[in-house]
């Protein structure tokens, strides 16, 4: 960490870059949780990639460490730093090509304004990650973000075809492009989606865009056991259809979300596109098991509801602080896992730990949230991941995105992840402290 | 260490009738399904990757270079031996590992036939996407290599939206595991990156592959035009309508006929092009699809669109369009195929620069090609024993490329970029693209063992690798 006096000097450099008005001191901060709250930081707002070169250029030349920041819907624990690397001055639309069906934007607009800007077009960016009036291009692709429309468009690792980025060592570089299908060159994209800012600031990315959905319906089926809940799933992924979502409730999930209509059942979440005889389809096929079909603003408001899990769906309670709602743990395990994931769970909830989880089941997707009621929440994730760590021996993949180390059990090897990082980042510039 | 003693310690390794060295059994190692050739000191076919890792190990120390190759079937010569160089063919690690249908995942290894994946598990409803029209030989490994396509990658994705998981073998020896059959890896997305590496990075021996279930209802439309011109404003007309087809193909007439000749397809002789398409799905949502195309062609000026009434016209139909490389033979002794993608409104606009290219150059080019996602291979017809006749057709192929790129696409869309297109890749990336690129190359093959020469500039290779000079393997390659 510098001392203040050279921390003035950082400000006048990053002045010089970024331009008087887009540097700043900061000493509190909203939604960021700070080990050392009273310690201010420099917030740098670079204006194109160009900018955010040189602020990295100053960083390995002066040994500063930078952390990345988006929208921060993630609430990051951070670690200490020198500049906080802000992009919300990065919002051009680079190239928008609507009957290709591609978009190229900078790494800090949001989800929302891009989702706006394609569905005039009847497109789609298809993607609904937790408060996407805030949530950016540049964040949800280093966390690799999903929302419940994963189940039927895949991930951001599927469909953004090109990645602009600034390396931890300064250099301004790309992979991929503009067009659907390109295998020129390494797939940077994958290297990059799912990096959490530790090897290259992102500058703009480019995507495939789908057709947005003329018509959907959602169905709801309600069980009084996750077993029964998940063999409904089974059912669901041997049936012919593909709806867009597959969304599994826990009752302490419910809870949170809709007090008002909190209930011990286990809820699975049918959301189809499509034409009335599609739609009709659906309902022949789902059967019996479905107690509730939502449509028009209910069913929105309901699948809102589950992209900003754990927080309530009604108030724009994002000022509620994260102690209140505890860590977010994001889990991935091969479909058929997923009982042995929600059986840790309901283990861990008769414990003092209070866990509610929501799933794109059919993909093998959950996302926990757990508290211990009022103490440390790093403490209680601590809790859950020992417990899948000692169940799973190997092929789960857990992420809290909040987390100082967002990889508490990593899938790849971690010393090829080092060489990766040692190659991009080799001073250490970005992130990583705390991880390698 | 000399090239015979090589040969003996790879057959310690492999077993003594798993390396050939004979003149005569290394020529039909030199060549792939491109223009190029060089032929290999030796050929080792390793069993499993505990060979594969001695074999790393050995070229490591003693300082050869090697080069993984499944069936050959590649286009951009990324199976080439470099000089001195040893071929890892992976023929006889072709087994299915394991079928697990309830997480709909198979585990196999790098030898597996693309086909034989999907025959494997039909009787389970199931099956593995990735289409590559070579789909009868090519092998899983080199698809994982080249980050191969297909058909229906217009729906489905390239082979990387298909793979969750690998074993692999790096240069060092070492054998490395990444993912597995969960759909998210934490820590960076290692597999993600690998595929499509070319074999630069290091040599996968086993592979983690999402399956599919086979959809209700498949309907395979033949739209026929009367001007190539029509044809490809359709292509983007059925996306504008909002229909997504499994896979949308594009026949010019010239091609068509050769085809027609060769085939029996049932492709009409005397149209301007012809586009397969094919939609899948739910059977409900497949016949408005179905209706919702026709409309579009219709709109579009086509003459007639016909729908396969079964199986069998709907096999004849593709077996026109997967054998259409194999059909030009009955034009000339030889063929270049480029791949290069545009964005698919410029498909029209593309398509007249290539009848340009062919009027400039007085070569004949077919167009038969991914149209739906943009994905061009223009065939160009040659005579290999004229030298002259080589170098034009590759200054046309170069042509077609700078042209794909000016209008925002791309070099390659399923090919690869190996060794034919090595020399174009600063018509996409700059020196900084391809420096950062490189810096990863090195950090997992800074030697240059694995595959050198392949996928980067040879002028930035050059440049950027230390000491070109000092390294035996980079100066075998000749840079």
């Amino acid at each position: 960490m510098s001392g203040v006096s050279s921390a003035t000097g950082i400000e006048r450099e990053l002045r010089a870059i970024c331009g008087e008005e887009n540097v700043s001191e900061e000493g509190t901060f909203a939604h960021h949780f700070l080990p050392d709250p009273g310690h201010p930081i420099v917030v740098a707002k670079p204006g194109s990639a160009e900018e955010v070169a040189a602020i990295l250029q100053l960083a390995n030349a002066e040994g500063l460490s930078i952390i990345p920041e988006g929208g921060n819907t993630n609430r990051c624990i951070l670690q200490p730093a020198d500049i906080l690397l802000r992009t919300s001055r990065l919002t051009q639309v680079e190239h928008y090509d609507h009957a290709d069906l591609t978009v190229g934007v900078g790494a800090g607009m949001t989800v929302a304004r891009l989702n706006n800007m394609v569905s005039a077009d009847r497109l789609l960016f298809a993607l609904d990650p937790p408060f996407p009036e805030r949530a950016t291009v540049g964040g949800v692709l280093a966390t690799a973000s999903h929302g419940p429309l994963r189940h039927g468009y895949g991930a951001l690792r599927d469909f953004c075809i090109g990645i602009r980025f600034v390396t931890g060592d300064g250099r301004r570089a790309k992979g991929g492009g503009r067009v659907v299908k390109n295998v020129a060159g390494y797939d940077l994209m994958k290297l990059l989606i799912g990096s959490y800012g530790t090897l290259a600031v992102i500058t703009s990315a480019s995507f495939k865009l789908f057709p947005a959905s003329r018509q959907t319906r959602t169905y709801l089926a309600e069980f009084s056991t996750a077993a029964e809940a998940l063999k409904f799933r089974d059912l669901m992924l041997r049936l012919p259809l593909s709806p867009v979502c597959l969304e599994l409730v826990s009752p302490g999930a419910r809870k949170l979300m809709r007090p008002e209509m909190a209930s011990d059942a286990w809820v699975i979440c049918v959301r189809a596109a499509g034409s009335d005889a599609v739609l009709t389809r659906y309902r022949k096929e789902l059967g019996a098991a479905v107690t509730r079909e939502l449509e028009g603003d209910g069913e929105s408001k309901m699948w809102r509801a589950i992209e900003k899990f754990p927080f309530a769906s009604d108030a724009e309670s994002e000022d509620g602080t994260l102690a209140d709602y505890g860590q977010r743990i994001k889990i991935t395990v091969p479909p058929r896992d997923v009982m042995s994931v929600v059986d840790v769970l309901n283990d861990i909830e008769r414990g003092n730990i209070g866990v509610a989880f929501i799933g794109r089941v059919g993909v093998g997707h959950v996302v926990a949230v757990v508290r211990n009621n009022g103490s440390n929440p790093e403490e209680a994730a601590g809790v859950v991941v020992d417990a899948l760590r000692k169940k799973f021996s190997a092929d789960i993949s857990v992420k809290i995105d909040s987390g100082a180390n967002p990889w508490p059990i990593a899938l790849a090897d971690l010393a090829c992840m080092r060489a990766v990082k040692q190659a991009l980042d080799p001073k250490n510039v970005l992130r990583g402290r705390t991880i390698f | 260490m000399r090239i015979p003693v090589v040969v003996d310690q790879l057959r310690k390794i492999a077993g003594r009738d798993a390396v050939l060295d004979r003149p005569e059994d290394l020529m039909l190692y030199e060549y792939d399904a491109g223009v190029r050739k060089r032929t290999p000191a030796a050929v080792v076919f390793p069993q499993s990757t505990d060979h594969v890792s001695q074999i790393m190990r050995l070229a490591s120390s003693a300082g050869f270079p090697v080069v993984a190759r499944g069936a050959g079937t590649g286009l951009s010569g990324g199976a080439i031996s470099p000089e001195g160089g040893v071929v890892l063919a992976f023929a006889r690690m072709n087994r299915i590992l394991e079928v697990d249908s309830e997480n709909m995942r198979a585990v196999v290894q790098p030898g597996v036939v693309n086909q034989q994946l999907s025959d494997n598990v039909a009787h389970l409803g199931l099956y593995f996407a990735p289409d590559p029209s070579s789909q009868k030989a090519c092998t899983i490994g080199g698809n994982v290599a080249e980050n191969s396509g297909g058909p229906h990658t217009l729906m489905y994705g390239v082979t990387v939206n298909h793979v969750t998981g690998m074993t692999m073998v790096m240069p060092s020896g070492e054998v490395v595991r990444f993912g597995g059959k969960a759909a998210e890896c934490s820590g960076y997305d290692l597999t993600g990156f690998f595929v499509g590496s070319e074999g630069t990075i290091g040599i996968v021996t086993e592979i983690t592959v999402r399956l599919l279930r086979r959809p209700e209802r498949v309907a395979t439309l033949l739209g026929i035009f009367e001007t190539i011109d029509d044809g490809a404003r359709t292509v983007s007309a059925i996306t504008a309508a909002g229909i997504t087809p499994a896979a949308l193909e594009m026949l010019d007439g010239w091609t068509l006929r050769a085809v027609e000749a060769a085939c029996h397809a049932g492709y009409p002789l005397d149209a301007g092009a012809v586009l397969l398409i094919e939609l899948e799905g739910l059977a409900e949502q497949v016949e408005e699809q179905a209706e919702a195309v026709r409309e579009v062609c219709s709109q579009q000026r086509a003459r007639e669109v016909r729908r396969a009434k079964d199986e069998t016209e709907r096999a004849l139909l593709w077996k026109g369009r997967k054998n259409a490389f194999a059909a030009m033979g009955r034009l000339a002794p030889s063929y270049y195929s480029q791949d290069g993608v545009v964005p698919r409104t410029r498909i029209p606009a593309v398509l007249q620069f290539i009848e340009g290219v062919a009027k400039k150059y007085g070569l004949r080019i077919g167009n038969i090609f991914h149209a739906g996602d943009g994905n061009l291979h223009p065939l160009i017809l040659f005579d290999p024993r004229d030298p002259k006749q080589l170098e034009l057709v590759q200054t046309a192929g170069r042509d077609i490329l700078e042209y794909c790129v000016s209008v925002g696409g791309s070099i390659t869309g399923e090919h690869g970029v190996g060794l034919e297109k090595r020399d174009l890749m600063p018509l996409l990336f700059t020196d900084e693209d391809l420096d950062v690129m490189l810096s990863l190359r090195n950090a997992f093959n800074a030697e240059g063992v694995l595959n050198p020469g392949k996928l980067f500039p040879t002028t930035r290779m050059c440049a950027e690798t230390r000491g070109p000079s000092q390294n035996p393997v980079l100066a075998a390659e000749g840079m």
